[in-house]
């Protein structure tokens, strides 16, 4: 089978500045595929391109070399206004900044992607309403951001986009800013949906237990300018106890050759 | 009067009940003192440079009994409100139509800057030669005034939207329009109301001096009669009314604000 998504020595550097060195390669020769319905990590220092990386693959930012196929199509462009951000709702993007509308409530902007899309009936309502309910925000549907934690902005991101429900998902650190129990929890409900749906998921994390526990396959990115350092295959078969995940065989040796690969 | 400070300190954080008496009563104490220096100017200097309080009170009263204040009221209103209207909807839509478009910003920018400097009051004479001694040279006067503050403070409003927002609403397939009229236009809402109320009182005031110039009604013309008669009473009654329409519709605009802006933190009270 092709893959769904294809990135070929893809490389960035981003505009220089008036009065600055020529900036340096962010990202360059990268190449990496993601077959359907596969989850996949992305480790990598902080710094290393990851976001990057994912704005040029959900097209908010252009890449400077390489090339995108999309199921087997190449949407690369070099012109920023050439770009087609989501290109055509395939891709979801839960970025590292919540991104959450200061106007709208958590539930409306919960609805804000299915109201731009004109998908808002009582069905996608509900499938809101228990999203709400399985990210813990049962009660908070009626709070503006600003009202909420960090983490809850980053739970309310996270289900605005699983809510429409796209082929293709990158996840930014989704779930960096809460603590490590509300984590695990998370954890496990995003491996529930993805059981149900087979979605395809890019998942940048820089938790090297995060890309193991959800991974089928893990890619560890290097320093600038950065590359594809090493991959590995998660030998842990599922479903997983994410909970328990230390515990489980294959989980240690798995850890240290990461580890290893991660400077 | 010196221990106005540590009360101060004292109810800033929670009683906002007390805190409220405090504002009231300092805006009390502020409008009293005002009156006070104006009685004491109308004492020493005369009443042919400044006319008395009292006397000014019940030049309004009158005024107000025999119908004149309403309808001059009125008449400076019309030419203020609609010329405020006009300016404001072009004072939108250009930076708006632009907002997509550098190389057209780039080339209208410079233009409409420049010609800010132009001295709209200077044109009015010219403007009665075109358009005669109607309501139509006052108009374009205040339409001038007020778009260049609007069309400035929208401006700015779009350049500070944060761009994320915008990539965001794309990627999950909003369209340009949604994107314009949600995500841009609210964020440049309080740019928005900056603008309105700073233009407002200009509008009001250039319709007055528009009216110095040619007219039968408004209160503008109201207080140039009184001052070719010598009558200053006339002319603080004027004033007076034209304080007082500027702060009721500032209270509109206020309240019209906070109406749109209620999913704000409330910021108001914040101590910055
Ligand atoms: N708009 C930009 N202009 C110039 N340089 C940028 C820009 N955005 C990112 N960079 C540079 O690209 C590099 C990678 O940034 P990026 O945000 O992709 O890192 P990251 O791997 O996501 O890090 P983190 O884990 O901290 O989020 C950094 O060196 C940064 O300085
Ligand atoms: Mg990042």
């Amino acid at each position: 089978m092709s893959p769904l998504l294809e990135i070929k020595k893809l490389g960035k550097r981003f505009p220089a500045r008036h009065g600055r060195e020529p900036s340096p390669w962010v990202l360059q020769d990268l190449s990496f595929s993601v077959a359907e319905g596969e989850f996949l990590t992305i480790v990598g220092p902080s710094g290393a391109g990851k976001s990057t990386l994912l704005n040029i693959i959900a097209q908010t930012d252009t890449a400077s070399a390489g090339e995108i196929l999309l199921g087997g199509a190449s949407v690369t462009t070099r012109d920023p206004r050439a770009l087609k951000p989501g290109i055509e709702r395939r891709i979801g993007y839960v970025t590292q900044d919540d991104n959450l509308l200061p106007w709208r409530s958590t539930i409306d902007n919960v609805l804000f992607a299915l109201e731009v899309q004109g998908k808002l009936d009582d069905a996608s309502r509900a499938r809101a309403e228990k999203l709400i309910q399985a990210v813990g925000l049962a009660g908070f549907e009626t709070y503006y951001p600003h009202e909420l934690s960090g983490g809850m902005r980053k739970r309310t991101a996270l289900i605005r986009t699983l809510v429409y429900d796209p082929p293709i998902i990158l996840m930014d650190e989704p779930f960096a800013a809460v603590d490590a129990q509300t984590r695990t929890q998370l954890q496990a409900d995003l491996l529930r949906l993805w059981e149900m749906g087979r979605k395809t998921i890019v998942f940048v994390t820089h938790d090297i237990t995060e890309a193991i526990a959800l991974g089928d396959r893990a890619l560890v990115l290097s320093k600038q300018p950065s590359r594809i350092a090493a991959e590995h295959t998660i030998p842990i078969p599922r479903p997983r106890n994410v909970k328990d995940i230390f515990a489980l065989p294959g989980f240690a040796a798995t850890y240290e050759k990461i580890r290893a690969d991660v400077q | 009067m010196t221990d106005v400070p540590a009360t101060m300190a004292d109810v800033a954080s929670p009683p906002t009940a007390s805190r409220k008496w405090l504002i009231h009563g300092g805006r009390a104490a502020l409008a009293l003192a005002l009156i006070a220096g104006w009685e004491y100017g109308a004492r020493t200097l005369g009443p042919l440079f400044f006319a008395p309080p009292i006397e000014t009170a019940q030049r309004l009263w009158a005024l107000a009994v025999n119908g004149q204040m309403l309808s001059d009221i009125m008449a400076t209103l019309r030419v203020a409100v609609a010329g405020f209207a006009i300016a404001g909807i072009f004072g939108v839509i250009l930076p708006f139509l632009l907002r997509r478009s550098p190389r057209a910003t780039e080339a209208v920018e410079p233009a409409v800057l420049f010609t800010m400097g132009i001295p709209k009051y200077a044109l009015a004479p010219w403007l009665i030669l075109w358009f005669g001694i109607g309501d139509m040279p006052k108009l374009v006067v205040v339409t001038l005034v007020v778009f260049y503050i609007v069309f400035i403070t929208t401006f700015a409003g779009i350049r500070g939207v944060d761009r994320r927002l915008i990539s965001m609403a794309r990627v999950i397939g909003a369209s340009e329009r949604r994107i314009a009229r949600e995500i841009i236009w609210t964020s440049l809402l309080p740019f928005f109301f900056t603008g309105l109320k700073i233009a407002f009182p200009r509008a009001v005031s250039a319709t007055i001096v528009g009216e110095f110039l040619v007219s039968t009604q408004g209160v503008g013309r109201y207080i140039e009669g009184a001052r070719q008669v010598s009558d200053t009473t006339g002319v603080f009654a004027g004033v007076v009314i034209a304080l007082a329409l500027v702060l009721a519709i500032n209270a509109v605009l206020n309240g019209i604000e906070r109406w749109a802006l209620r999913w704000q933190p409330v910021e108001r009270e914040m101590e910055l």
